[in-house]
């Protein structure tokens, strides 16, 4: 099937084989390895702005990837995903300087650190779920946000830590340019590592546990191994994106990493799709470009003749946030199931055209 | 289809934006400011007149000719919102310096800007910052070219101390007066914690642990009970606004006889309007006069208020004069820079070590005399301090003392 230019009209899969490929057509799979090989070539025409704006994305979009592992596909929930974000920077940094392991290992390890603590701060789940799975999350949220606080051997306290720049080979990736290539590769290996998880005897685990967990233990599904797994890789995934930004910064400061970053990776997942691993990518890229999109907006009236007086940029900047909360609920209102959903719709448009339905 | 549309405005947005334009000799300036964030009771003050400043220098002849262009981005305190604005500034407006805000973004900043020779003029006043060439082994990470107007919050709050042991000695107090630290669990609270604690120890006070309360709003008797009940007599303040608020309230509701101090953005006449009663004797530091004053240099500051306040009755706060400095101090930085080779950000960074005991012209007794050197970034090492009272609504506000710190080796980044 998978040699396919178009998909068939009705699913016709005679293997789970054919029901299991990651592309589903040789199109998309064509597609996605071009739209790669562009990204590579990107830098030639991208400044600075652009460079930093794909950066972000790339570890916002590696760690709500691991939200949406837990949330979409496991059906839990957590609040505490900013924090544990945060504990993979601190940790990646605290590697790298006490013990002096370069940074392309600690970047997998801080993960594997952060999967531990999430591992142990996921183990209510085993109990409870729904608003009390919250709750519990929640206080997750807050002690590791404390702890970084307090922890001087760990995270520097109040004066913050220092990361190193990736180096391999002698050669240093401090600048936006050469990063760019570290985070997309990132990127790339992390989304293509979700995909096929998903496409696993794991993946396919959660997703029953999401959908009816009854019934997966009924049938054998060991429930409270597969929410906990499901936490620890959701915390794995928080603790690369926490690295890369880490060795990104050069510094990380125990600002930042806060309730509202944790609600930020939520509104991410909820955007782009819940139980959707593009739709995830999708709300990153939405949600990093909306306030860019609308400060540039503001940054446009200043070259109107009455654009520049404080008090109009002022009222900008107002609604600006406030536009931000407002397209959300927007698009809670009218696209429930996400950009991903939409995509879908506008790609069946297409192909329907003009026969639609 | 609305999806491509917006997809299209996306696009047309940041394409247009990538076109704009630039004057003929000028150099651009970035401004972070926190108008709407979680900092913006104080943020939007200081903005204020880092912006009114700004747009003062352009309306008069600029840095010798040459206008600052300028763009005021209000990023709300995050992190990834300044990093983007910074990164735009610089690959795109050809960026030669940059008035930042907090500790989230300057601290986020401290490596690029080092990376790319860039001064930053901020409004975090972290004693880390002040360590441009790591000296000290304390610390982590050396900040070349962070500058700000102001003593560092550590530097205040010894200041504070200092001032506390006379007060101790004149008010009679026997034994060892008790020390304590206020604040959140939070970079800027807990910045001056260990440096001060450490002083106030060599000056004889018995510290206590440091309560814990919130930078939000709340109700804060339970803390104001452990400091009653520790007997605490001076308690150091490292929040600011609504937090500050709330815990003068509670502990007057409390009942504690406590000596507050805070750090300089946790007192101004908007706190003591809102605190209400429980403002007695409140003690904080500044670095300037205030808008009543009747210094030279006050004609300067009242001329660029009206920038954006044309009537001149907008009392504004000593957060407001304060902006003004540290963008006065930019700009002669700046006109040495442009004297000596051109404004580029490795030049302006030299032009801060050029002066001793600087005050910028036209801003005498309002900005406090500083020095800045290539080792020592400590500008200020005054602290005025002032009492505040709230009297049934008729706030005083007076000067109480100015202590010089002497710039020890041993202080230096933290």
């Amino acid at each position: 099937m998978s040699s396919l230019a178009m998909r068939p009209c009705g699913d016709f899969r005679t293997s789970y084989k054919a029901d299991n490929t990651i592309f589903e057509t040789s199109t998309i799979r064509l597609v996605t390895i071009m739209v790669i090989a562009l990204a590579c070539a990107a830098p030639l025409v991208l400044d600075g702005y652009f460079l930093t704006l794909f950066i972000q994305i790339s570890y916002l979009g590696i760690a709500a990837l691991g939200l949406n592992i837990l949330v979409g596909f496991t059906g839990q929930i957590s609040l505490g995903h900013g924090a544990f974000f945060g504990f993979g920077a601190f940790a990646s940094a605290w590697l790298n300087t006490s013990f002096n392991i370069p940074v392309v290992f600690c970047i997998p390890l801080a993960g594997f650190l952060t999967m531990a603590v999430g591992m142990m701060f996921g183990m209510p789940a085993a109990r409870i779920k729904g608003l009390y799975l919250a709750i519990a999350t929640l206080a997750a949220q807050f002690i590791i946000q404390d702890f970084f606080g307090r922890a001087e051997w760990f995270s520097g306290g109040a004066s913050g830590a220092m990361a190193a720049p990736v180096n391999l080979f002698g050669f240093e990736f401090d600048t936006d340019l050469s990063f760019y290539f570290i985070a997309l590769f990132a990127l790339v290996f992390m989304y293509i590592w979700g995909c096929n998880l998903m496409r696993s005897r794991d993946g396919r685990a959660f997703v029953a546990v999401r959908d009816h967990y009854l019934s997966a233990e009924i049938m054998g599904v060991k429930l409270n191994k597969y929410r906990l797994l499901s936490f620890g890789i959701s915390s794995f995934y928080a603790g690369i994106g926490g690295a890369l930004y880490a060795h990104y910064l050069g510094y990380v400061s125990a600002e930042g990493f806060t309730i509202f970053m944790s609600i930020q990776f939520l509104a991410m997942v909820i955007i782009g799709g819940l139980g959707s691993v593009k739709g995830t990518l999708m709300g990153v890229v939405f949600m990093v470009l909306l306030p860019e999109v609308l400060e540039s907006m503001v940054g446009l009236m200043n070259y109107t003749p009455w654009g520049d007086i404080p008090m109009v940029t002022d009222g900008l900047a107002y609604i600006k946030e406030m536009a931000i909360g407002l397209v959300i609920i927007l698009f809670l209102i009218f696209e429930p199931q996400g950009l991903a959903h939409r995509w879908g719709q506008i790609k069946n448009y297409w192909k329907c055209y003009p026969f639609a339905y | 289809m609305y999806k491509t549309l917006l997809l299209g405005s996306t696009l047309a947005g940041i394409t247009l934006v990538s076109a704009g334009v630039q004057a003929e000799d000028s150099v651009f300036v970035g401004h972070l400011a926190d108008m709407s964030g979680p900092t913006a009771f104080v943020g939007k003050p200081y903005a204020d007149g880092v912006r009114d400043a700004l747009a003062y220098i352009n309306a008069n002849g600029g840095i010798d000719g040459t206008t600052l262009e300028y763009e005021t981005i209000d990023y709300a305190y995050k992190v990834p919102q300044a990093i983007a604005s910074y990164k735009k500034w610089l690959s795109r407006e050809n960026m030669v310096a940059m008035q930042g805000w907090g500790t989230a973004d300057t601290e986020a900043l401290i490596s690029f800007a080092a990376k790319d020779e860039l001064p930053i003029f901020s409004a975090s006043y972290s004693g880390h910052l002040t360590d441009p060439q790591g000296k000290n082994p304390n610390t982590k990470k050396p900040a070349p070219y962070n500058f700000f107007y102001g003593a560092s919050y550590s530097d205040a709050c010894r200041g504070l101390v200092q001032w506390a042991a006379e007060d101790w000695q004149a008010k009679g107090g026997q034994g060892k007066p008790k020390f304590t630290h206020i604040g959140a669990n939070h970079p800027f609270p807990n910045a001056p914690k260990e440096a001060c604690a450490e002083y106030a120890t060599e000056l004889g006070f018995d510290v206590q642990p440091p309560v814990v309360i919130s930078m939000k709003p709340g109700d804060f008797k339970a803390q104001c009970l452990s400091l009653k009940s520790s007997g605490t007599n001076y308690g150091y303040i490292g929040n600011l606004g609504g937090s500050v608020q709330s815990l003068i309230k509670s502990c007057d509701t409390v009942g504690t006889d406590i000596q507050f101090m805070s750090n300089i953005w946790g007192g101004d006449k908007l706190v003591f309007q809102a605190a209400g009663e429980g403002v007695k004797n409140y003690i904080f530091p500044t670095m300037t006069p205030f808008w009543g004053d009747d210094v030279p240099g006050m004609a300067l500051v009242r001329e660029i208020s009206k920038m954006s306040d044309a009537s001149g009755q907008e009392p504004r706060l000593h957060h407001y004069i304060r902006g003004v400095c540290s963008t006065y101090f930019m700009k002669e930085s700046m006109e040495w820079a442009k004297a000596n080779g051109g404004i580029t950000g490795p030049n302006v960074k030299k032009g801060m070590y050029v002066q001793q005991n600087w005050v910028p012209k036209g801003l005498e007794g309002v900005c406090l005399a500083a020095t800045w050197s290539p080792e020592d970034h400590r500008g200020i090492n005054q602290v005025n301090i002032y009492k505040g009272n709230y009297n049934g609504g008729d706030i005083k506000v007076e000067k109480v003392n100015q202590v010089t710190l002497e710039r020890r080796v041993d202080w230096l980044g933290y």
